[in-house]
């Protein structure tokens, strides 16, 4: 219906003209296309840029959940003569690979070309490692051999940047991207003037004497702490016949002879049974627990911390059955243990505190993932040194790359037709290359991308097995401090924090506002009405950063002072307006007609203002009464009863029945009594039937309370815990100020735009006001008031300064009202500033912000077409 | 029919006993007095709400600068303590510190269920204490004074220094002085002032168009290499130019930093010498005495005088001591600027955007949805805008335009970062929506009689919309774009994601070319705020002039709010059956 009809505006260009013989100018004409064209333009794109906000945050969001891709795939033969290759390395910038043979011979090659280069190698002098361990970070490399002896070394793919000028004349072009080599090293274009060498270095210790007969060292882990100046490097070797030994290693430096001393300390694993064969052996960087893992699924769990009389914390098996384990490694941090199966299983096991536990300090193994399984043997895996990514090969040559958190597979790489039989595999330091080497002698790489690992679906709206923590849980906690640390993005803690901000401010708004709206529609003097609402109109302008303020800095601490006082007041207010009500009804009925309007309002303000005083005045006996006068205490769960608090609690529910159940019960004799021709008499017992019902629904409530009580049911541990400064009850006091107005606003001109012949019928037909407000003008006008409440609630979500403010900032679900919350908005507003550009952080946030976007878009629109059918409805009346 | 047949609303006919008699009386029930009581007393509740809140911010906010007095406490221990009594609250001494009190102590805290009085001081000499604040608790007082002599100073740094003037030293001659209204302590004050003045203008003004013209021969001979590389001639060429008048620049560089050098030196000469409560002295040079008056020795006009001087720093100056003293001019600055830019941006995409909808557009159900959607926007949270500012304008934007035209500055980020001029489209985003159905409002309410008797008489549609349709538009138009203005300029959150910052020492707009920096952070009082009120170093000294911060920028807001309903009103006839 709205608009001008299209038809009617274009002018008859012909028509004017034979009229009046003039000729529309042409300047005219071009103003007119022009200004058509250029409104046409304009509109249609800002409506397009409206819409676009929503495509760009779903872009920006998609990379999360589209795993990683293959990027480029190469094959080499490297001599390794039919020796077992030990382990395999990959530079920071996938130039470089390098892989270690048990002669200690070292092979390495470009990656991209497959074209061997010159490496120095271990000298063993002739000797066959027997057993091998690496650390994480570092390149500290340790070889076992079967005379029992030990050597420690170091394996580093060194890399720096050089001038153009200082390269070697005579460089050979590997590939096509401007690497070149001089058969040792490997010089890559940085910038103009600028090369990146890398070329591959190694050292290597004198021999070790660990095992004193000279049995053979079969299995071994090595770490490196302490200090540049004074590392100490600890590792544990386990011989043929199955003794385990950890060893302290410690070297120190004297200042004047400038001459290294080490100092080896050693004691050996009890409780291991003889001639276990070990398939994998670990420890942690402190040297204080150690893993061995027998070959047939038993894994023994040691308590090193002290160091000279270790213990056999736990013994577990992880492979029931026929099963054995082939593969075991810590992620980054130690706390995670993968291992891999000759099913193909690959299980992921946390040492968490236990009660039952049979072990002797305290924790136990627990699988914690199972993650999807190979079709066939697990025979390699390599874990990242920059998160929870790890890779895994199987028995068929396939390697999956997988992401511990996240549990899902990010790859899927396969070698082509081949099935190569692998020795050893390698993640580069980026986590986006991947090498592996069979026992034949071939090199397969892979480049790939995965910028995402750590998010699906599931790990931001579903439940997580975190690292160290008992069970699955929602969890917030985004701040890397180090590499080790597994970031926790569950956007759930958010979302229940908006949710909890928006439930407690609507419960203290909701009913003030649409009061309020009621109020002020139908029984004020429309003079003082002139003045009311744009007052509040004005208020919902107020800035939410000036609330916030206010509400953490001023509101806070007086709430905390005043606890007490403020929750009797939410019971003492509404008993007070009700006794000043009664009181009203006992004054002779000429007064009550002549000072019905404003004064009566102003009434209603010192009834506030004395029953106010009231609860504040007796704030120490209430508190003795309800919460064994330490408030604190109570809430905490650690003093007094929960049972009259409860009551109190329950005391508007059961007063409301009460009020039913008597008002059936008398209804005949109070409503003569009540239409006596007296006034005053009917005031009276007006007042003494209030007073009964409350005393009547005083004792029931506490009755009721003392059963629930007894039962165990208490309000604290749920809505009421322990309380801290910003709490949720200020939040919605605050945000109470920010969705009062507008909810007000919206359902007072609801309830206005009742037509006024329904209330003129109402009050003809001998309904007093209340009875039209409440049986005709609410009615017609609920849809407008159920749309009021919509958009507050829709302000209420989105509201960001508020929460950052007053909320605290704790990511917690409890519905605990003393305690904060952290809701979406101000996470974003908190935590997006310092994000990286195009990180997992950085896109998670993104997907928050969309989250807020379609939680609020869903609100509006719904209170839009509710309001759209009460525009209708009351168009019909 | 009897007036009890009202009640039948609410109890069915059924329940009506027929033998009832003929009631002339309403039953005192249907006047629903106490549910009508519950109604308006919560409309009560929110009017106090209101009030209280308003009241107490503006009279935080309008007490701030009136100079207080000074007490000198001494306590039973002997200790004394000068300070300007900021407030006073109940508190419940712990049981440690009551079982250390003496009997009577302990007898008055007992009777008081429990409770003591005490109220916290502002000692200043944060130099000396390492605490800005003290609390007191009444016990312990046994004298309340107000000496004459004692004077409050407020110093660049360290906060406020409080106690009394022992001696000046002029050129290091010292004299014994110990009124500040003395001739002498204001000449040398006003000379020691005036040079500091010069240096902070020599500095940042005369340093500042030197460092930056160097800067911007650097960025030229970047800007050369990047275009035609390190071996051409242009590239030698520029590093010529560099070379040549970098050598002519740093010989000025140095003459200026030699005269801020002598002027610091003759400042250094002139110092006052002050004894604080506990005796101990403290020397502070005169210029860096900001303001320095006798408390409690004050008539009304230098009451009054030390009020509005302090007002006039507070909008005109720039902030000290991490924002919690000096002015927020800054603030004020990028407050209106962005708002202003906002606005820019945001009324002609607004009104054309309207004037689709409404004009042009064919009416249908793609034109009531898109209706619906962008009133629905109007209620998307501002802070999801902030994301898509950052993202879009910031990153995406930003990021290409520094590669097109600013090469020679990256990696560091030219537009490629929050800046005002981002923030400014992001709030506009973010107020379009209010543009829009304001004005689509006012259109609808031009009669449609108008349009086509406009029409009727051979003016084509642009010169109806533009001598008819618009003017009659225009207060409803206006309407909207100020409550636009007004939302924008309260809006933090957004702000926080694409370019606002706690401290921002170069304005928008200075001297340099080109003039304009929409590239550059800004100062926002609402941010103000947040960072004063939370992030500084002591709330409790910050909180005062986050007060009076609150109390302007609500004030401003209220003031475009204020402007909105009167055009409002003042045309409500015309708009009959609109609504707003």
């Amino acid at each position: 219906m709205a608009g001008v009809n299209t038809e009617a505006i274009n002018p008859d260009p012909l028509l004017s003209r034979q009229r009046r013989s003039m000729k529309t100018p042409r300047s005219v004409l071009i103003a007119d296309k022009t200004a058509d064209w250029v409104i046409r333009i304009g509109g249609l794109s800002v409506i397009l840029a409206v819409f676009g906000i929503m495509v760009f945050l779903a872009q920006a969001v998609v990379p999360l959940f589209t795993g990683g891709q293959l990027e480029g795939q190469t094959k080499a033969a490297l001599q390794s003569g039919g020796h077992k290759t030990l382990t395999d390395f990959l530079d920071e910038y996938r130039t470089l690979s390098v892989a270690v043979d048990d002669t200690g011979a070292v092979s390495a090659f470009h990656i991209k070309t497959g074209v061997v280069i010159n490496a120095p190698s271990f000298d063993f002098g002739g000797q066959t490692a027997s057993a091998f361990a690496r650390t994480l970070a570092g390149g500290y490399v340790a070889f076992g051999f079967s005379d029992g002896t030990l050597r420690l070394g170091r394996l580093v793919i060194a890399v720096d940047v050089i001038d153009d000028t200082a390269a070697p004349a005579d460089l050979r072009a590997l590939g096509t991207q401007g690497d070149r080599t001089d058969g040792t090293a490997i010089y890559a274009k940085v910038s103009e003037a600028q090369l990146r060498r890398t070329l591959v270095k190694v050292e290597l210790d004198d021999a070790q004497q660990i095992t004193p007969n000279g049995t053979a060292i079969r299995a071994l882990d090595y770490r490196v702490g302490g200090t540049a100046e004074r590392p100490a490097r600890s590792f544990i070797t386990v011989d043929a016949d199955g003794i385990g030994r950890v060893t302290l290693s410690e070297t120190t430096k004297n200042f004047m002879t400038g001459k290294k001393t080490v100092k080896l300390t050693t004691s050996e694993l009890p409780g291991l049974p003889p001639g276990v064969l070990v398939s994998g052996v670990l420890m942690t960087e402190k040297a204080d627990q150690v893993y061995i893992a027998e070959k047939s699924g038993t894994v023994y769990r040691f308590d090193t911390r002290s160091f000279s009389a270790p213990t056999l914390a736990e013994t577990i098996d992880i492979a029931p059955g026929a099963v054995d384990i082939n593969v075991i490694g810590f992620l980054i941090g130690e706390q995670s243990i993968v291992v891999g199966g000759s099913d193909g299983s690959v299980n992921i096991y946390f040492k968490l505190p236990s009660d039952t536990a049979s072990s002797t300090d305290g924790f136990t193994m627990v699988r914690a993932k199972t993650l999807e399984p190979h079709s066939s043997a697990v025979v390699a895996m390599d874990v990242s040194q920059r998160g929870k990514t790890f890779v895994t090969a199987d028995a068929q040559g396939q390697v999956w790359m997988r992401h511990a958190t996240s549990e899902q597979v990010l790859l899927r790489l396969s070698p082509g037709d081949e099935k190569p039989a692998y020795q050893a595999l390698a993640l580069s330091p980026r986590q986006n290359a991947v090498l592996a080497i069979a026992d034949n002698g071939s090199a397969y790489a892979w480049d790939v991308d995965v910028p995402h690992p750590e998010s699906t679906l599931q790990t931001i709206f579903g439940k997580v097995w975190y690292e160290g923590y008992p069970e699955p849980t929602y969890t917030w906690q985004s701040s890397a401090g180090t590499d080790a640390f597994e970031p926790k993005l569950s956007l759930m803690p958010l979302i229940f924090g908006t949710i909890k901000a928006t439930v407690y401010s609507l419960l203290f708004a909701i009913p003030i506002a649409i009061g309020a709206a009621i109020y002020t529609s139908e029984f004020l003097h429309h003079k003082v009405r002139a003045v009311v609402k744009p007052t509040m109109e004005l208020m919902a302008s107020l800035p939410s950063v000036v609330l916030g303020f206010i509400a953490a800095l001023v509101l806070a601490p007086i709430v905390e002072t005043w606890i007490v006082a403020i929750l009797m007041a939410f019971f003492v207010m509404p008993l007070g307006l009700f006794f000043g009500a009664y009181m009203w009804q006992l004054l002779p009925y000429r007064i009550q007609l002549k000072y019905g309007a404003s004064p009566k309002f102003v009434g209603m303000i010192i009834a506030l203002f004395v029953f106010g005083y009231l609860s504040y005045a007796s704030g120490s006996v209430l508190d003795g009464i309800f919460f064994a006068g330490d408030f604190k205490a109570w809430a905490s769960g650690t003093a007094g009863s929960g049972a009259p608090f409860t009551a109190l609690f329950l005391l508007p529910v059961v007063f409301i029945a009460a009020w039913i159940i008597m008002g059936r019960v008398s209804e005949v004799r109070l409503s003569s009594l009540m239409r006596s021709n007296n006034r005053f008499k009917a005031g009276v017992a007006d007042l003494g039937r209030w007073v009964g019902t409350l005393l009547i629904a005083g004792t029931a409530s506490y009755a009721i309370a003392s059963v629930l009580t007894s039962l165990g049911l208490d309000l604290r541990g749920g809505v009421v815990d322990t309380y801290v400064q910003r709490n949720t009850l200020i939040v919605a006091f605050a945000m109470g100020f920010a969705v009062i107005p507008i909810i007000y606003t919206i359902a007072e001109d609801a309830l206005t735009s009742v037509p006024e012949h329904l209330r003129a019928a109402s009050l003809a037909c001998g309904a007093t006001p209340w009875q039209t407000a409440i049986s005709v003008i609410l009615p017609t006008a609920m849809s407008g008031v159920f749309a009021a409440i919509m958009v507050g609630m829709g302000r209420a979500v989105g509201e960001t300064m508020i929460v950052v403010m007053a909320a605290g900032n704790t990511p917690l679900i409890e519905w605990n009202i003393f305690e904060g919350l952290r809701a979406l908005s101000a996470n974003i507003a908190v935590e997006l500033p310092e994000a990286v550009r195009d990180s997992t952080l950085y896109r998670v946030l993104f997907l928050a912000a969309l989250t807020l976007f379609v939680m609020t878009f869903i609100v509006n629109t719904l209170a839009e077409l509710v309001r759209q059918r009460f525009r209708k409805r009351t168009a019909a009346l | 029919m009897s007036a009890y047949v009202n009640t039948q609303a609410v109890a069915p006919d059924t329940t009506v006993p027929k033998s009832q008699p003929a009631i002339r009386f309403t039953d005192l029930r249907s006047s629903g007095e106490p549910f009508a009581w519950i109604l308006g007393g919560a409309l009560a509740l929110g009017c106090i709400m209101i009030v209280s809140f308003l009241a107490m911010v503006f009279w935080n906010g309008a007490t701030t600068f009136v100079p207080k007095e000074i007490q000198v406490v001494t306590m039973s221990n002997g200790a004394m303590t000068a300070g300007e009594a900021t407030r006073t609250e109940l508190y419940r001494p712990q049981v440690l510190d009551f079982q250390k009190l003496t009997p009577t102590q302990q007898n008055i805290i007992t009777e008081n269920d429990g409770f003591a009085s005490r109220t916290l001081y502002r000692v200043g000499n944060f130099d000396i204490y390492n605490e800005d604040y003290r609390w007191i608790s009444d016990f312990e007082v046994t004298k309340i004074e107000a000496p004459k002599d004692i004077l409050l100073a407020e110093r660049v740094e360290w906060g406020p220094l409080i106690g009394t003037l022992k001696s000046i030293t002029v050129d290091g001659e010292i004299i014994l002085l110990n009124s500040v209204n003395d001739k002498r302590f204001a000449n040398i004050h006003d000379v020691s002032r005036e040079r500091r003045e010069r240096m902070s203008e020599i500095e940042k003004d005369e340093i500042g168009g030197i460092n930056h013209q160097i800067e911007q021969l650097r960025l030229n001979v970047r800007r050369v290499e990047l275009a035609e590389g390190l071996n051409s001639e242009a590239f030698a060429k520029a590093q010529m130019t560099l070379e040549a008048q970098v050598g002519g620049l740093q010989e000025k560089y140095k003459k200026l930093a030699d005269e801020v050098l002598q002027l610091r030196d003759l400042n250094k000469r002139n110092t006052a010498t002050f004894v604080e409560i506990g005796r101990q002295e403290k020397i502070v040079q005169m210029d860096a005495l900001v303001r320095i008056y006798p408390a409690n020795d004050l008539d009304v006009f230098g009451a009054i005088g030390v009020y509005l001087s302090r007002w006039w720093e507070f909008v005109s100056d720039e902030p000290r001591e991490a924002n919690t003293e000096g002015g927020i001019l800054p603030a004020i600055f990028g407050t209106a600027a962005m708002t202003l830019m906002m606005v820019v941006a945001v009324a002609p995409f607004g009104i054309i955007t309207a004037l689709y909808l409404r004009e042009y557009a064919k009416q249908g159900r793609l034109v009531s949805f898109v209706r619906i959607s962008v009133n629905n926007l109007a209620g998307v949270p501002s802070i999801v805008y902030g994301v898509f500012g950052l993202g879009f304008f910031a990153y995406v934007l930003g990021g290409s335009i520094d590669q097109l035209f600013y090469p020679e500055r990256l990696p560091n980020p030219t537009f490629g970062t929050g800046g005002l001029l981002w923030a400014s489209l992001t709030l506009a985003l973010l107020t379009v929506p209010v543009v829009i159905v304001a004005t689509e409002e006012a259109l609808s309410a031009v009669p449609r009689s108008m349009r086509e008797g406009s029409l009727a008489c051979g003016a084509s549609k642009w010169q109806t919309i533009k001598y008819i349709v618009l003017p009659r538009a225009l207060p409803g138009i206006m309407t909207g774009i100020i409550l636009a203005m007004a939302r924008g300029a309260g809006e933090v959150a957004p702000l926080m994601l694409v370019g606002v910052v706690k401290l921002a020492p170069e304005l928008p707009i200075d001297g340099f070319f080109p003039f304009v920096h929409l590239e550059r952070s800004f100062m926002h009082l609402g941010f103000h705020i947040y960072d004063v009120g939370f992030q500084s170093r002591n709330a409790e000294a910050g909180k005062p002039m986050v007060f009076v911060t609150t109390m302007l920028l609500i004030g401003l807001i209220f003031a475009l709010n204020i402007t909105a309903i009167v055009v409002r009103n003042r045309l409500k006839q015309k708009f009959k059956g609109s609504q707003f």
